[in-house]
């Protein structure tokens, strides 16, 4: 038996007041494709960069084909014959598919004949097929990642990491990536695979890896583990610790939504709608969650109940007031607290203090600014409060919101965020990727604003957080409510397979579309989207 | 040193040191004296009315550049300073020359019509930007050049213009409408309207650090994503900056023109608008580091003239302000990467406590 | 487009046509490239030998020291400060000066710059001091009143001072000549004319050269065009907009084209030359000119603004302490502007101009400043 392609022994990385990888181990035999999966923030990202030579990690070994390696930069890495292949494309617009190739490897069979011939015997034996004299300008996106392949495979990878490759490809070029994949594998490269689409691991993967807050949570071949399985270890199986419920929810709709509906911005009315007849509601007191595998509309109906998109059909009603197409800051006055995704680019100005981030998305509330005046006072003075409150483990309020950890940070907007003392709270993600103290925090102050009649809209793609905290839950499939359940009855396991649309027992809808067909033009249609955006 | 006092103060004292001694190298080759050089620079501002040259010279840079920092606080790049301050100058001299009212009355009405002037002068590339998506720099470019085809026609014999000699020049400003200046003798006389940057200087500082508008323009400025998460409207934040970036463009000529030309002419100081993004980006935006890179701007200006008199030509100092301008962003930028890791470092040592 | 315009030109030539056959019974009518062109016949007046009268008497100073603050560009710039460098140095060479300060402006500098270098040079002990362009009017008025021991000379602008001399010229008058030239050597009857910047100075070039080139032909088409509006001075150092405008100008079917336009000339002459069309100098003699040696095959002569002679004029009369003997203006009459004939192209019209300038001299002809449409 040969010795493994790539073997990472306790890798340890980590960052101010998070561990990105903790003690990571990790197997990848000869010929294999490997998946290496978990959420955003999971610690794939850091892991792969390490194996490349761009980051260091604070401890632990790296073997390549049996022996001992010592990465210090990503030139290390291809030497050893590891190639990566970024999520954003790195080619020259101007310069041919040749030239892209061959740039910065000149050294390798020179930029002449030699260079086409290396590069045209790889294009015949993988089957990534494009034509070298063309411009990377005139090329299509799937062209583009087959290029950026045959980039590392020019200069003489064996190994292949493909960093959510899948992403910007709409399902038939996922469908010929993944054969060229198979072909190459059968001829021998070893491919790592990161990806949170668990179809599209299970598709390709010959063996799956699931990291969650920076450990591995087990190693499995593919054939041994469903879809569920797969999702449940993803984000988590043990449940929280026991919910403490004060009481039923009020009576007081707080939220309603009725069908509400987003289309992409460039859709005619003819494409597949990014959020399709919305309906729910939410009483004071009560926690609805939100489950879905990422990009089935979490993100556009979060962004479009806070004002940031606007809904092309139905209705919102905030505490009795139709406030359909109401604006961003007349939602927040309204009531909604807001708990972003993406906590750097939505919810701080990271080169600020951390009294001026106070002020964000408040800055017209009375208790902090008359009219046009801020009362820089008031606002500190709540500030220090607030880092009191609220845990925040840093040594002044003077200090700039980017150098706080991710805990701190999203402590500070929840405290903030609660601290208008809102009607609604809208919280995506609120705990991703904080260490597990300041989640268990995180979870007491929302329960505890909860008990007192908040109302609050949960997304989460961590199903314990979503089962520990909600009183109700909504599947999300392809911008649809696909299925309600009841946590206090539903195990993650069932969160799991009704998130791939399959439908849950307890659904409401008894709609039998097909679902397959319907999540490929889903796909189409945001990839639609984000490809348009990458251009 | 307070650290913060450090950050602020560290990059231009690095950069004027470093220009100096890049300007020196150039001057050690082309075989001029150093020592004697940058002796006589210094020793000019003793001399004949350079301090007060300097003086009005700053007064005029630091409204320039107000006017362009406030647009780059979020990251709009009015390149039509230069414009709206030319068409605001015209219309201010006209409106002076062409209307008696009482002294105190008769310069503020002239301010007045200035300010709204340059701001309508930009409202149209504000309005393209934030319903058309037309980019800044571009329109305000073409009504740069606009701006110099509407000055000329206004300054025609048979419009606004009254030929003297070989000049064209607007009515005379009568004594009502003009500001005087406080004299030091022989030492010249600083313009009064110099009292104009002082207010602009202080209305920056009130605006950036204590109304909710200058924190939604910071907010924009650094983060345009968080700050539509948290209810700002860019496109009203748009409109809104480039009025009044526009507005205090439209005050630039003013000290020149109420306290010693009385008149707007062919002979036009033309080129403030350009100066201004210099001196902004040495200030940093700034209230007070402007105040300090108009200073310095204006001093180079000024003695750099000395040059002349001992033969080491002036284009010197043209290099020794691209020197400073393009080493303080450099080094602003390095010392503000060293204090983000030292914040995360003391950060990290509270958590771990 | 093409045959719209020439469906517009066919009216307009017919117009012109019988414009010019009224005019003049006596026409003499010549047939040129595909258009007609009357010219009146030249004056019958004799050439006038009128030539500067100042005396020979030689003059001395190498005691002197002569400032001169030159507008942008300062020395070397091919035109107009070149002109009052050749002054200086002809002080230098006939009058024995040898301690000269020469400045010059920086592009968009304040007028207290300007200020600040006439006084450092007033300061220094400079006397007399020259100021190039008109730009330093307000700076030589302060300037004088604070030093009226200091003779000043102010080039192309008025400051009623006892201690300034206002050195300025009949431009319309040298560029009368230029309009005369061209009248006679279009073939079309069509004729261009490149301002640098729609300022009075320069309208002034325009005037002379309309009314010299409707003296020779009443009916001839006259292409007028300015580089940049008043109060961007960049028209006059724009060589690719006067290349741009000149080929504007031909196309239109001017066949020769004059200018007022300081450093784009370069640009001017070579659409001229790429075109077919020839081109008339300004300012200083330019078919000498060493920056324009690849074109004077085009240049057939120059409209002369002597600049250098004011300028050496002016020195020369400080050292006599006669500065109250030199002319209010600078024209034919003292021989301030002129024509020059360099290169040979245009020998056989100098009777004529001659003719033309004898009736300027004597009063007989007036030279307007203002353009006429």
């Amino acid at each position: 038996m040969t010795a493994a392609a790539v073997v990472l022994h306790r890798i340890t990385k980590a960052y101010p007041g998070v561990v990105a990888n903790n003690e990571v181990s990790l197997k990848v035999e000869r010929g294999e494709v490997h998946a290496l999966c978990g959420e955003n923030g999971a610690g794939k990202s850091t892991l792969m960069k390490i194996l490349y030579g761009m980051v260091q990690p604070d401890s632990g070994e790296i073997e390549v084909g049996g022996s001992p390696v010592d990465f210090r930069t990503p030139a290390d890495a291809i030497r050893a014959g590891i190639g990566m292949v970024h999520q954003h494309f790195m080619l020259a617009d101007n310069l041919t598919v040749l030239e892209n190739v061959v740039l910065g490897a000149e050294d390798i069979a020179g930029i002449g004949r030699a260079a086409r011939g290396r590069l045209q015997q790889l294009i015949t034996e993988t089957g990534l097929t494009v034509e070298p004299t063309l411009l990377a300008a005139e090329l299509g996106v799937a062209e583009r990642q087959r290029v950026e392949i045959l980039k590392v495979l020019y200069r003489g990878a064996k190994i292949i990491i493909l960093d959510e490759p899948t992403a910007v490809l709409v399902p038939q070029e996922v469908e010929e990536l993944f054969a060229t994949i198979e072909d190459m594998r059968d001829s021998g490269y070893t491919f790592v695979f990161i990806s949170h689409k668990l179809d599209e691991v299970r598709a390709i993967a010959d063996r799956i890896t699931v990291l969650r807050r920076g450990k591995v949570v087990g190693s499995v071949a593919t054939d041994k583990v469903t879809n569920a399985e797969l999702a449940e270890a993803m984000v988590g199986s043990e449940l929280p610790s026991p919910t403490l419920r004060g009481g039923e929810p009020g009576e007081r709709v707080v939220l309603q939504l009725e069908a509400l509906s987003l289309r992409s911005p460039g859709d005619d009315g003819t494409g597949v709608p990014l959020l399709d007849g919305i309906s729910l509601r939410i009483r004071s007191g009560e926690i609805v969650g939100i489950a879905g595998v990422e990009g089935n509309g979490q993100t556009e109906l979060v962004e479009t109940i806070m004002g940031m998109r606007q809904s092309t059909a139905g209705r919102l009603i905030l505490g009795g007031h139709d406030m359909s197409g109401a604006t961003t800051r007349e939602l927040r006055e309204a009531g909604i607290g807001f708990v972003p995704e993406d906590r750097i680019r939505h919810g701080l100005l990271p080169e600020q203090p951390l009294w001026m981030n106070r002020l964000l998305g408040h800055q017209t509330d009375e208790a902090l600014a008359g009219g046009q005046w801020l009362d820089i006072d008031a606002i500190k003075r709540d500030t220090e409060q607030l880092v009191r409150d609220y845990d925040v483990r840093t040594p002044d309020i003077e200090v700039l919101a980017g150098a706080l950890s991710g805990g701190n940070q999203q402590k500070l907007i929840i405290g903030r965020e609660l601290a208008g003392e809102p009607q609604l709270l809208v919280a995506a993600h609120p705990t991703r990727g904080v260490d597990v103290g300041a989640q268990a925090f995180l979870w007491e102050q929302i329960r505890q604003a909860r008990d007192a009649g908040l109302g609050v809209l949960l997304v989460s793609a961590d199903l314990d957080e979503l089962i520990g905290l909600s009183d109700t839950i909504k599947v999300m499939f392809c911008g649809r409510i696909l299925a309600e359940a009841d946590p206090s009855t539903v195990t993650p396991e069932e969160l799991g397979v009704a998130m791939t649309g399959a439908i849950l027992a307890a659904s409401t809808e008894d709609d039998s579309t097909d679902h397959l067909a319907h999540a490929h033009r889903y796909a189409d249609a945001r990839g639609g989207n984000r490809r348009g955006g990458q251009r | 040193m307070n650290p913060r006092f450090r950050s602020a103060v560290l990059p231009p004292a690095i950069a004027v040191v470093f220009s100096v001694m890049l300007c020196s190298i150039v001057l050690a080759i082309s075989g001029a004296n150093v020592p004697r050089t940058l002796g006589v620079m210094v020793a000019q501002v003793g001399k004949d009315t350079t301090a007060v040259d300097i003086v009005n010279s700053a007064a005029v840079y630091y409204l320039a550049a107000v006017a362009v920092a406030i647009g780059f606080q979020m990251n709009l790049f009015n390149i039509g300073v230069e414009g709206q301050y030319r068409v605001a100058g015209i219309v201010a001299a006209v409106v002076g020359g062409g209307i008696a009212l009482p002294p105190v009355l008769h310069p503020l009405l002239i301010i007045v019509a200035a300010m709204f002037t340059g701001a309508a002068w930009a409202l149209i590339p504000a309005l393209l930007k934030a319903y058309r998506g037309v980019h800044e720099v571009i329109s305000t470019i073409m009504m740069n050049a606009i701006a110099l085809g509407v000055t000329a026609y206004l300054l025609r014999v048979d419009v606004f213009g009254e030929q003297r000699g070989n000049n064209v020049s607007t009515h005379t400003i009568p004594d009502s409408g003009t500001v005087g200046g406080f004299g030091f003798g022989s030492g010249g006389t600083v313009f009064g309207l110099l009292l104009l940057s002082v207010v602009v200087g202080v209305g920056y500082w009130m605006l950036l650090n204590r109304t909710r508008f200058g924190f939604e323009l910071i907010a924009s400025g650094q983060s345009p994503t968080a700050a539509a998460a948290g209810g700002i409207n860019a496109k009203r934040m748009i409109v809104s900056t480039m009025l009044i970036s526009g507005a205090i463009a439209g005050l630039i000529s003013l000290p020149e023109i109420l306290g010693r030309d009385h008149q707007f002419s062919l002979t036009f100081t033309a080129g403030y608008g350009f100066t201004g993004i210099a001196v902004a980006l040495l200030g940093r935006n700034h209230p007070g580091g402007i105040a300090f890179g108009a200073l310095l701007w204006a001093f180079l200006d000024r003695s750099g003239l000395a040059l002349d008199n001992i033969g080491v030509p002036r284009e010197i100092v043209t290099i020794m302000q691209g020197a400073i301008v393009l080493s303080v962003v450099v080094a602003y930028e390095a010392v503000r990467r060293m204090d983000l890791a030292a914040e995360k470092a003391e950060v990290g040592e509270v958590v771990a406590q | 487009m093409r045959r719209l315009r020439g469906l517009l030109a066919i009216p307009l030539l017919l117009l012109s046509l019988t414009a010019c056959v009224k005019d003049d019974p006596n026409a003499i009518s010549r047939i040129g490239k595909g258009a007609a062109c009357t010219r009146n016949s030249p004056p019958a007046a004799p050439p006038s030998s009128s030539s500067t009268t100042t005396s020979a008497e030689p003059v001395s100073a190498p005691n002197m020291r002569v400032g001169l603050a030159y507008d942008i560009g300062g020395r070397g710039d091919t035109s107009f400060n070149d002109l009052a460098a050749a002054g200086i140095d002809r002080a230098k060479a006939e009058l024995g000066v040898t301690d000269v300060r020469e400045l010059s402006a920086a592009a968009g500098e304040s007028p207290s710059a300007q200020v600040a270098r006439l006084r450092g040079m007033a300061l220094e002990g400079f006397n007399p001091i020259v100021a190039v362009g008109f730009a330093y009017t307000d700076g030589i008025k302060q300037v004088s009143k604070e030093f009226p021991n200091v003779k000043f000379g102010l080039v192309d602008s008025v400051v009623e001072a006892p201690n300034v001399s206002s050195l300025i010229f009949a431009e319309e008058q040298g560029s009368f000549f230029a309009g005369v030239m061209a009248a006679y050597k279009s073939r079309s009857c069509h004729v261009g004319f490149i301002g640098g910047v729609d300022i009075p100075l320069i309208h002034k070039f325009e005037a002379g050269f309309v009314q010299g080139a409707k003296a020779v032909a009443p009916g001839i088409q006259i292409e007028r065009k300015y580089l940049s509006p008043a109060g961007d001075t960049r028209g006059f150092n724009d060589p690719g907009k006067g290349n741009e405008a000149t080929r504007g100008q031909i196309d239109a079917g001017a066949d020769v084209i004059y200018h007022g336009a300081g450093a784009s000339a370069k640009g001017i002459f070579d659409a001229a030359k790429a075109g077919g069309a020839l081109g008339i100098g300004c300012d200083a003699d330019q078919y000498q000119q060493p920056t324009l040696a690849g074109v004077k095959d085009i240049i057939i002569g120059s409209a002369l603004k002597k600049v250098d002679v004011a300028v050496f004029d002016f020195i020369r009369a400080v050292a006599l302490g006669k500065t109250a003997d030199l002319p209010k203006v600078f024209d034919l009459r003292n021989d301030g502007v002129g024509y020059s004939a360099s290169g040979g192209k245009i020998n056989d019209m100098i009777p004529v101009l001659e003719a033309y300038k004898a009736q300027i001299v004597s009063g007989k002809l007036t030279v307007s400043q203002q353009p006429t449409r």
